[in-house]
């Protein structure tokens, strides 16, 4: 049996509080990352993910939640998403953000497209199909960076493949899911 | 762009022999500064700047570097105001969250225009006041004020004379990327006017936190600039551009009659 419009409204819920996360993410490592290219991937990336965000909180409510309604992800990717946001090394800061979590987050929208019917929930299907789209173009936008400025390429690739792990591992970021 | 952008000075950034030594800016005006990396050199006051007096060959080349290192200020303003009010009401957020998708543009314009006529990064020091006085304080109204209503704003004034200047000088490359970063910033004063109005009417605690803020900035601008680099440096008022802003005609018939004073 697919989604449930609950389901459907858990999810996105969810989704738009780890995108609004990942705004202030990106806002406060903007001051604090030296590389001045990095700061203007970021000042572009900060307004992708606040659309996404308001999109996400758009349909939460056509899905009977509150306008903008979030819901906090279970405590493993909540802790993930900290652990993250604390790095203080802009290379490493890169490659949890690009290589890590984007790729993370779009395997789930292709698990939740999967799962969904793509009529009744047409909207859902419409916004995440547009955020798979832009946050490749991001994580490309990162890659490019990266082979341009290789001081930025440097972290350590046995860190990077744990962190992907440990993104791996959350499973179903809904918390009300009981996961 | 505002009134520090503009060159008035000597044509050097290294002080005049004899020069005036001036005392160190006062800790409790200015927070932090951001990060910047190694390429920069990162000045305190205007006139540690390289003020090419007008009409200097490095004039224009120097004024775009300085230009995309203050669009980065703006956007380290903008980006501290999403991560340092998490509960602002998320229309402003997303304000807020565009504001630095275009401040990032412009200093990506200023930078290419800046190459392309020769310069390279880091070629001259670099002010990072806007930040350090902006987000001192704690208060989003406050900051708003400062730097969209009152930087921003001033803003308006200067790129609507220099659309006018880089006309007249056939400098159509200019011209093009002041008409193109005013129209952002026309939108940026506006939002600040609409929130700073709704925010005062729900708390009327941040009228006050404003005037305390802009009397304190005042101060620090001040010290950053200097009277050299003040003197002599005035725009008339963009009446139409704020009133697009979301001035009231008051507002802006007020601002005209002091600039004109000042001229």
């Amino acid at each position: 049996m697919g989604l449930s419009v609950k389901d459907r409204g858990e999810a996105v819920a969810t989704l738009r509080h780890v995108h609004v996360e990942l705004m202030e993410m990106l806002a406060q490592w903007t001051p604090s990352a030296p590389e001045m290219e990095v700061k203007l991937l970021f000042g572009e990336h900060i307004w992708n993910v606040a659309q996404h965000a308001d999109a996400l909180g758009k349909r939460a409510h056509e899905l009977r939640l509150p306008p903008q309604h979030s819901l906090p992800p279970v405590e493993p990717y909540a802790k993930l998403l900290a652990q993250v946001r604390a790095e203080r090394d802009t290379a490493r800061r890169l490659a949890a953000f690009y290589d890590a979590l984007l790729p993370g987050l779009a395997k789930r929208y292709r698990d939740y497209l999967a799962r969904t019917d793509a009529l009744m929930d047409a909207p859902t299907v419409r916004i995440l199909e547009q955020m798979l789209d832009i946050e490749s173009r991001m994580v490309a936008q990162s890659k490019t960076l990266r082979s341009e400025i290789p001081a930025l390429a440097k972290a350590e690739r046995a860190w990077v493949d744990a962190l992907v792990e440990q993104e791996r591992r959350v499973g179903n970021l809904v918390a009300t899911a009981g996961s | 762009m505002h009134s520090s952008s503009r060159s008035a000075g000597s044509g050097t950034w290294s002080p005049p022999p004899g020069a005036e030594v001036l005392a160190p800016l006062d800790p409790s005006l200015f927070a932090p500064g951001p990060e910047r990396d190694a390429r920069f050199d990162v000045k305190e006051r205007w006139v540690d700047c390289a003020n090419f007096p007008d009409g200097h060959p490095k004039q224009v080349v120097e004024f775009l570097h300085r230009q995309m290192n203050e669009e980065i200020d703006s956007l380290e303003s903008s980006a501290r105001n999403l991560c340092d009010f998490p509960a602002a009401d998320w229309e402003v957020r997303m304000c807020l969250a565009r504001q630095c998708y275009d401040e990032a543009r412009h200093s990506q314009m200023f930078r290419n225009l800046f190459e392309k006529r020769g310069g390279t990064v880091g070629e001259y020091p670099v002010l990072n006041f806007q930040y350090r006085i902006i987000t001192r304080f704690a208060n989003l109204a406050a900051r708003l004020a400062i730097q969209n209503r009152s930087f921003e704003a001033g803003g308006l004034d200067a790129i609507t004379a220099g659309i006018q200047q880089t006309r007249a000088d056939g400098d159509e490359e200019l011209c093009a990327l002041y008409e193109a970063q005013i129209a952002d910033e026309i939108s940026h004063v506006r939002f600040a006017n609409e929130w700073i109005r709704k925010l005062s009417q729900a708390d009327p605690r941040n009228l006050l936190a404003i005037g305390q803020a802009m009397k304190a900035a005042s101060l620090a601008f001040a010290q950053v600039m200097g009277r050299e680099g003040t003197e002599g440096v005035s725009y008339p008022a963009d009446r139409e551009g704020r009133l697009e802003a979301g001035f009231t005609p008051e507002e802006v018939a007020f601002t005209a009659s002091l600039m004109a004073e000042k001229r």
